[in-house]
């Protein structure tokens, strides 16, 4: 411990004068006087187990964002690429399978026979009645 | 001549049977200090852990400029205010506009002088440190409550001996007549 002498106060400012020195003696006496705190009988073992935690790198390197954001790095990267290039993808099968299934006319007015053609039961004089009504109807169409 | 040196040495060797006993001989300072100094405001055990887990980790780079007492003193000083400061941050952020942060917290129980006398006179004391401003707090702290001579106190502080000497003269001055009541018990 440094010895500096100054063991009993010696304010250089202001000067004192005696009250003033009572009265400082007095504060320092009664602060001074405060019992020391009770420690918790586990505050060492909770100081060791912090500087162990540490030293092997324990949760509490986890909880260093800093450290685990930077190796996600490459993976937030990937997901914001993903995440650009999907919709595009995306919308544009929507936009294909919504023109395919969309019917043309022509597609239309071929239903009856296209039906009939896989009906088992259907016989070969009622599919070529069926074909040759359609044709008619188209032929009147245009 | 820093009586815990051959300690301090051991401990930066690895000792931690030697960093242990240099715990239990400043751990009731350290805690004394962190309640001070953040006026009850956080758990003092908390923040005297986070000294010891700091000097722990700086305790080789520790050149024995100063006593080991006064450089932990420092360290407390430093984490106490990095904490406030980030408390401060943290205020401004969440707290609704127009209320002021400060002050209010040392204003809780005033009404628990149910408890044992010897309490009561801690937490009239740390009312009446916790109305000073922090400079003259830390420094009438570091004498009177943790027994650091003037020098030590420059050092731990970073200011001339001078300013330590008037920094402690008015904050007994102004602690005085809150203390009175105290004063004339005794």
């Amino acid at each position: 411990m440094t010895d500096t002498g100054h063991s009993t106060p010696a304010p250089r400012q202001p000067a004192p004068d005696s009250r003033d020195h009572d009265d400082q003696k007095l504060v320092a006496e009664l602060l001074a006087s405060l019992p020391a705190p009770e420690v918790s009988a586990d505050f060492l073992a909770r100081i060791n187990a912090r500087i162990d935690a540490e030293a092997r790198g324990g949760w509490l390197v986890l909880a260093d964002f800093r450290a685990w954001t930077l190796g996600l790095a490459p993976a937030a990267a990937a997901l914001a690429l993903v995440a650009v290039l999907w919709p595009a993808s995306a919308s544009r099968t929507a936009t294909s399978s919504t023109a395919s299934a969309t019917p043309t006319s022509r597609q239309t007015s071929f239903a009856p026979s296209s039906q009939s053609d896989w009906q088992r039961d259907v016989t070969g004089d009622a599919l070529l009645d069926a074909a040759l009504r359609s044709a008619k109807t188209n032929g009147h169409a245009r | 001549m820093d009586p815990d040196r051959a300690l301090v040495e051991a401990a930066a060797a690895g000792n931690r049977d030697a960093f242990d006993e240099l715990v239990r001989r400043h751990q009731a300072a350290m805690i004394t200090l962190a309640r001070v100094l953040t006026g009850g405001r956080e758990d003092a055990e908390d923040v005297a852990q986070e000294v010891f887990v700091r000097a722990w980790k700086s305790l080789r780079r520790f050149r024995g400029d100063s006593t080991f007492r006064t450089w932990l003193h420092r360290i407390a000083i430093n984490v106490v205010r990095t904490s406030q400061a980030r408390r401060v941050k943290l205020f401004r952020l969440f707290a609704p506009a127009g209320r002021e942060s400060g002050g209010a917290d040392h204003e809780r129980g005033t009404g628990e002088e149910a408890m044992d006398a010897v309490l009561a006179r801690r937490q009239a004391i740390d009312r009446a440190l916790a109305a000073l401003p922090e400079d003259l707090r830390v420094a009438v702290t570091l004498r009177d409550l943790q027994g650091l001579e003037y020098a030590e106190i420059a050092a731990a502080l970073g200011v001339p001996i001078g300013t330590v000497e008037s920094r402690i003269f008015r904050a007994r001055q102004r602690l005085k007549p809150l203390l009175q009541p105290l004063i004339e018990n005794r």
